[in-house]
């Protein structure tokens, strides 16, 4: 088979001119289409999507829309343009000319990086496979499907650094992430979380909100690495990732504004009056977000950890804002403050700083994450409404570390084994709790029309009109 | 003398999700951010717009007319929690109105039989920023013929360009160009008007540009063969080219901001500039579903000859009625845009007999004794007093007239 | 409580280890049986390191972990004889085992390092040896990632079953990763008993992440791959199979374990039949086993009642606990004195029981405990001298203890005048081989058949110093008078060499030429690996097992040596 990968690959890359490169995607891209066909967006081969698609990067030619079928969508390969001066910035590289091809020393190290963060991506796309047989509304059924083919994206661009880079082994990994399968027990992805189905419209608004921030801050780590084509492809994916987390917050704050618009409207905030009232309780929404918070604070890793200390040292993956930091980058006598158990009490010990990586990475997003509750806190404060929605503690329902299996309550406090028992559901989404929002919802699928548990938004996507027939069923 | 205002760049907090986009890709560095806010940098910024399209939530886009002596500064914005509404700016007196400003309106808007006031809705506009003595200076971002290559007439569009100086327009508002060089009495030319043609969000929405309909002026008045100096300096600018402007200029040919307002709007040439302005502002604030309706008469020799025609006639009927009337078609009697009011009398009518109903005639002066003369009979066949109507539209600011 | 990030590595042994435990107190595994099979499921508790200054990550282990390994071995053989096969899987999510916990090597001395890795290779070779003399079956279920000693464990399996879900692969990353060599049998494993072609092991052990899935199969590092789904119905099928072709008796009853009982004293400890003397002011042990009081149980059934108390194996555990202890908790007794007291009738009428009954599964156990007890004494580094004296009773299976010393010294009296004898029986010629798999008589005489031939044809007689020299099997006789100096300076002399000089010597001696797994293990691959241990490279510094996890780089001096 012969592709004609200059056209049907946008891409910054001299795609026509390698031939390594052409032979790996031969055998890749009609792969990768299958398995959009098996595992993409339930039912949706054969709609028209009012699609961004990036077609090159510069500022201006990365946001260009048009209605496109999810198949024919043209997933490129785009790093952000060379930096010739660009140094390693970190560890014991520092200073050193940021590293064109992959060290042979780091190869085992940075392959495992690029693999894991590129098996989340079609991960996703397939957790979130049945969510558009119930969009509330076209808009929304288009930023999911938007969100859907840029995590395709960024699975290729990873696929780009694995085939360009790391020969035969490379192209063996990228077939993997083809063919391992979220939820599937047999053939799972690689992170836990990413084998949770996505049941409903507030878990993906979570989830976006949530987890792909920290999508956001592993990519901008790893936009910090010495290896220079891993750091600039993954500076090109954040402007990506941006779209999502916009998706999430957006969302949920337009879930908290229908709520209360109705809490408001009825003067009522009994969360079983709101729920028969057809809308999501502000409790619910606290739960989901305990568990989402929870959730993907783990995925940042344990507390403590020699990967994370190599990682960096060998100038592999940064910290968030690498450069912004006033300190040596080196990180080799300093330490930091993770928390553990001791003597029955949580409390702060200091531990490596180059082994607390990770703890340092999830502490800056746990900041980031907070600033976006507090504007969802507006929304209900505007509305006149005496709740607030709180970020849990970090210790709360931890699953990775020293904290996993600790019971902490969402205020820090350690608890014992009962009244863990007997306050969970009050601490994190239930059972019931999804199936009542399970029970709204519904497609809606006419433009401009919005389900009842969800207020529409200010404005559309690319200043389009909220009513814009943003998906059109062929 | 520098300007006294200046257009600084501001992100909406209340929208922005802090993904980062903007300081990565802000060439200028001008973009930074606490925990709570991401903020631009006044002295750093140069309004290239290369964080606006990859901003996935629009909160970018965003600008404020400020005193260039006092822009937000980063604390501030730091502290916010909205957007601060656009203040009320206590504008430096730019030494009172160039009386040749002065003459032309009065000239200009002759026709509405003396003073009318502005629409009530319309908004508070900012009139002789820059004076004489400390112009603002923009630069040509693109000058392009409106008209055929065979029409009898060459009608530009020329997009100015203000960078990061302030220069906020409403639509109806003219700008004065000061051509370069001295007249014959080695005295400095006189300030020529221009309505502009784009709406107060820019030619481009959230650009700091607009455009200007320009007519190069091959013969005076009484048909002498003359060369406008103004006209043909501005039709032969190339872009990056720089042009001295003052203004804007005038406080009463605006549009109501009330959505419920319908637009009446007759022109002929160049007297389409400131009707193009309304239609695109009002084009582009299509999806809010406003009642308002826009009917337009315009007046031309020919297709050819009609400036945005294209565009125009791609806009849907129900936006904008557009009735055009061509006096030059070969094999067809000549039509003048009073004939056209008279064909569409009942609508006319019925505009005229709602109270939120503005007009506005823009063009060449020999239209306004025909566009009166119908006005006056489709009143009569709908039982209506044009006289009298005609009062109550001066009264309340709704009848607007812009000839030469 | 300490704190764990800044704990002070534990160099020495404050307190001593201990290699008794039991079940119901195991940290780190759990044993369950269902029929013919029992299931080793290993779940290691971070927290319980055996030494502090460190956590379990990731089932990783240390020595603490293999006393359970071990423990649970001995229970499985003894009292479970209905078991055939043992599955050994992980309790936790996606990984199988990662080896032996990184940081507890960083931070161990030298000495720690050794005998830890001595024990765990023990226990592996333990494993091997039950499947090769027992019919007890071993199946590695690697049920996530198996990396290092987790993959050199199973190895010491006579099947290994991988996951097959594209992440899980198996490795042996010591080199490239701690700069070590995969040293717990791995590396010998993959050659000698695994067949993997040299050039691939090459690169599968400079290969950090290891290789999975199919070409894991192709390079013969694991015999079958299984789905998640399909796993534990795979491995239960592999299982049973396993178990179909062995003869472990699937309705006998087991004989219960009791704890061994060690009495302390300030000179040393002692049991029911072993004794051990330490004399601090000569570095000296000396350790004593005694001959059952009686002939003992004649009939299988008898025998049986008797369980844990039937002497050769209550004698056996003893030693080896002895040996154990020695090993680990006294460290600067570099010579063992090795006697034996008591009726040299009674241990040979035990020994004819068990020749009787070698076909019964318990004495088959037996048999089996002794065996890898004397085996314990083949790889230990300490000098080892065999006393006969007076009283002693050296005879069949306790004279291995004295042809497994480096010298035999035998006290030249007539035995018709109290003086002691040597007394060889068929247990000495093939049913408890030596570490290197031969019989110790055959090693002594390398093979050579009418040396062999003449002390079988000794086979029950009282050998006194004249006949027991002549067939070479005693370093020296003094006479009475000479003896006590003879031995004294004997004794003295080896003590005042260099330790490390005399544990290279013995283990070479002690080898000799032609060579088994067991010995590749033991005399290469350990070597190789202790003298790694030492280097600067590793353990300097900068070296790579002392920074890792550190996030520094190791340093490395190039120079190849």
């Amino acid at each position: 088979m012969n592709i004609s990968t200059g056209d049907k690959i946008p891409n910054n890359v001299d795609l026509a001119g390698d031939k390594v490169l052409q032979r790996a995607l031969e055998q890749w891209q009609p792969e990768f289409l299958n398995w959009w066909a098996d595992m993409g967006p339930e039912g949706s081969r054969t709609n028209d999507v009012y699609l961004r698609t990036a077609v090159s990067v510069e500022p201006s030619g990365w946001a260009h829309f048009d209605y496109v079928k999810m198949p024919d969508y043209r997933w490129g390969i785009f790093l952000t343009p060379i930096d010739g001066g660009r140094k390693v910035n970190f560890g014991d590289h520092k200073g050193e000319a940021a590293w064109q091809d992959v060290p042979g020393e780091h190869r085992a190290n940075l392959r495992r990086i690029i693999v894991t963060q590129g098996d989340t991506e079609p991960a996703s796309v397939e957790q979130q496979r049945h969510l558009g047989l119930t969009c509330p509304s076209l808009y929304d059924l288009r930023n999911l499907f938007q969100v859907n083919v840029e995590e395709g994206r960024h699975l290729w661009a990873m696929v780009y650094l694995l085939h360009r880079y790391f020969g035969r082994d490379g192209r063996e990994e990228a077939e993997a992430l083809l063919q391992r399968r979220s939820g599937d027990p047999d053939n799972p992805r690689i992170l836990g979380a990413f084998n949770e189905r996505t049941p409903d419209w507030l878990a993906f608004f979570m989830f976006t909100y949530f987890t792909d921030r920290d999508g956001k801050f592993q990519l901008c780590a790893l936009a910090e690495s010495g290896f220079d084509p891993l750091a600039r492809t993954t500076r090109f994916m954040l402007t990506e990732e941006a779209h999502h987390m916009f998706v999430g917050e957006s969302g949920v704050g337009r879930v908290i504004q229908r709520t209360c618009e109705v809490m408001a409207q009825h003067k009522t905030d009994d969360p079983a009056r709101v729920r028969a009232l057809g809308v999501i309780d502000l409790p619910t929404i606290q739960r989901y977000l305990n568990f989402h918070f929870s959730v993907t604070i783990d995925l940042f890793g344990a507390d403590v950890s020699s990967n994370a200390a190599t990682f960096y040292s060998s100038g592999l993956k940064g910290r968030f804002e690498e450069t912004r930091h006033g300190d040596d980058h080196l990180l080799r006598d300093a330490t930091y403050p993770v928390l553990q158990v001791l003597d029955g009490h949580l409390q702060v010990v200091q531990a490596p700083a180059l082994n607390a990586l990770n703890e340092k990475l999830r502490d800056d997003y746990i900041k980031d994450s907070i600033a976006g509750v507090s504007r969802w806190n507006r929304i209900i404060q505007k509305a006149g409404i005496a709740f607030e929605l709180t970020v849990p503690h970090k210790a709360f329902n931890r699953k990775i570390g020293p904290l996993a299996g600790v019971k902490i309550a969402p205020d820090g406090r350690l608890v014992s084994q009962e009244e863990w028992a007997a306050r969970e559901s009050g601490w994190l989404a239930s059972e019931s709790d999804r199936e009542f929002v399970a029970s709204l919802m519904g497609r809606i699928a006419t433009p401009g029309a919005y389900a009842n548990w969800i207020a529409p938004p200010a404005v559309g996507i690319n200043k389009q009109p909220v009513n814009f027939d943003y998906v059109r069923f062929g | 003398m520098s300007a006294t205002l200046a257009r600084q760049h501001v992100i909406d907090p209340e929208v922005c999700i802090r993904c980062n986009t903007c300081e990565s890709t802000c060439p200028q560095k001008a973009v930074t951010h606490d925990e709570r806010n991401y903020v631009v940098h006044f002295d750093l910024c140069n309004a290239c717009g290369a964080c606006i399209s990859p901003c996935p939530t629009g909160a970018i886009d965003h600008w404020r007319q400020v005193p260039s002596a006092a822009p937000y500064s980063i604390a501030e914005q730091l502290s916010w929690d909205s957007l601060p509404e656009q203040a009320a700016l206590a504008v430096h007196d730019g030494g009172g109105m160039p009386p040749e400003v002065l003459a032309a309106t009065q000239a200009a808007s002759a026709g509405q039989g003396g003073a009318v006031s502005a629409p009530w809705s319309a908004q508070t506009p900012q009139v002789n920023l820059y004076p004489v003595a400390a112009p603002a200076i923009a630069r040509v971002a693109g000058n392009l013929r409106l008209t055929d290559a065979d029409a009898s007439c060459d009608i530009r569009h020329i997009v100015l360009d203000f960078g990061a100086t302030a220069m906020p327009v409403l639509e109806g508002q003219s700008i004065g160009i000061l051509p370069p060089g001295a007249n014959a009495d080695h005295r400095p030319h006189y300030i020529r008007l221009y309505s502009i043609a784009s709406p107060r969000d820019g030619e481009r929405p959230n650009y700091n540009n607009l455009s200007i309909t320009v007519k190069r002026v091959t013969e005076d008045h009484a048909g002498k063969p003359t060369l406008g100096v103004c006209s043909n300096y501005l039709c032969d600018l190339k872009a990056g080219d720089e042009v001295r402007v003052v203004g804007p200029y005038g406080s009463t040919f605006l549009m109501p901001n009330h959505p419920g307002a319908n637009l009446l709007m007759i022109c002929t040439g160049t007297g389409s500039a400131p009707m193009r302005a309304m239609t695109e502002r009002r084009r582009r604030r299509r999806a809010l579903k406003e009642p308002g309706e826009t009917m337009l008469f315009f007046g031309a020799r020919a297709p050819g000859e009609l400036p945005y025609f294209g565009p125009l006639m791609k806009l849907p009927k129900e936006f904008i009625d557009v009735n055009l009337a061509l006096s030059r078609m070969p094999g067809e009697s000549r039509r003048y845009v009073q004939d056209r009011i008279r064909e569409r009398g009942p609508d006319v009518a019925r505009l005229l007999a709602h109270a939120e109903t503005y007009v506005y005639i823009c063009g060449l002066k020999g239209m306004e004794l025909g566009v009166d003369a119908a006005f006056d009979e489709v009143c009569r066949e709908h039982g209506m007093d044009w006289r009298e109507l005609l009062a109550r539209l001066r009264q309340g600011g709704r009848f607007h007239v812009e000839t030469y | 409580m300490a704190d764990p990030m800044t704990a002070e590595p534990a160099t020495e042994t404050p307190v001593p280890v201990d290699f008794e435990t039991h079940p119901s107190r195991y940290r780190h595994w759990r044993l369950s049986f269902a029929g013919r099979v029992a299931t080793l499921t290993m779940d290691i508790d971070e927290a319980a390191g055996i030494r502090p200054g460190y956590r379990l990550k990731l089932n990783s282990y240390d020595l603490g972990v293999d006393i359970e390994l071990h423990d649970a071995l001995q229970r499985i053989r003894f009292e479970h004889p209905e078991v055939a096969t043992v599955v050994l899987t992980s309790g936790k999510d996606r990984i199988f085992c990662s080896g032996a916990n990184i940081f507890m090597l960083g931070l161990s001395s030298h000495a720690w390092k050794v005998n830890f890795c001595k024990f765990t290779n023990e226990t592996r070779n333990g494993i091997e040896d039950s499947s090769a003399h027992s019919g007890l079956k071993f199946l590695a279920a690697c049920n996530g990632t198996t990396a290092g000693g987790g993959y050199e464990l199973a190895l010491a399996c006579d099947e290994i079953v991988l996951i097959d879900d594209r992440s899980s692969a198996v490795s042996l990353p010591e080199v490239p990763l701690l700069g070590v060599l995969p040293g717990t049998g791995g590396l010998t494993r993959l050659t000698d008993k695994r067949r993997v072609r040299r050039d691939l092991a090459d690169i599968f052990c400079t290969t950090v992440e290891g290789v999975r899935g199919q070409r894991a199969r192709d390079w013969r590092l694991i015999d079958a791959l299984a789905k998640p789904q399909a796993f534990a119905g795979y491995v239960e099928q592999r299982a049973l199979a396993l178990a179909a072709a062995s003869d472990r008796p699937a309705g006998a009853n087991g004989v219960p374990l009791p704890p061994l009982v060690r009495k302390a004293r300030t000179d040393g400890f002692g049991y029911a039949h072993v004794d051990v003397k330490l004399d601090a002011g000569r570095r000296i042990v000396e350790l004593t086993v005694a001959a059952p009081e009686d002939p003992g149980p004649a009939s299988i059934d008898d025998i049986l009642k008797a369980g844990a108390n039937w002497w050769p194996l209550k004698m056996a555990r003893e030693l080896d606990d002895a040996i154990l202890n020695l090993r680990t908790n006294h460290l600067d007794f570099g010579l063992w004195v090795l006697k034996t007291r008591g009726d040299a009738g009674h241990v040979l009428a035990a020994e004819r029981q068990m020749l009787a009954h070698r076909g019964h599964w318990f004495v088959r156990e037996c048999l089996g405990q002794l065996r890898r007890t004397l085996a314990r004494l083949d790889v230990s580094s300490r000098s080892m001298f065999a006393l006969v004296e007076p009283g002693s009773c050296f005879a069949g299976m306790l004279l291995e203890i004295a042809l497994a010393a480096d010298r035999i010294y035998l006290l030249n009296q007539p035995p018709g005048e109290g003086g002691p004898v040597l007394t060889l029986s068929e247990v000495n010629f093939g049913l408890l081989p030596a570490v290197h798999g031969r019989s110790r008589i055959d090693a002594r005489f390398y093979g050579d058949e009418p040396q062999i031939a003449a002390a079988r044809a000794a086979i029950g007689s009282p050998l006194g110093a004249e006949s027991a020299g002549a067939l070479g099997l005693v370093t020296a006789a003094p006479d009475v008078l000479d003896w006590p100096d003879e031995i004294r300076m004997a004794l003295e002399e080896r003590v005042s060499l260099s330790p490390d000089a005399l544990t290279g010597l013995e283990a070479n001696l002690r080898f000799g030429p032609g060579e088994n797994l067991d010995t590749r293990i033991f005399g290469r691959l350990s070597a190789w690996q202790n003298w790694i241990f030492i280097r600067p490279n590793a353990v300097g510094e900068s070296g790579a097992l002392k920074v890792f996890g550190t996030g520094r780089k190791a340093k490395f001096n190039r120079d190849r040596i």
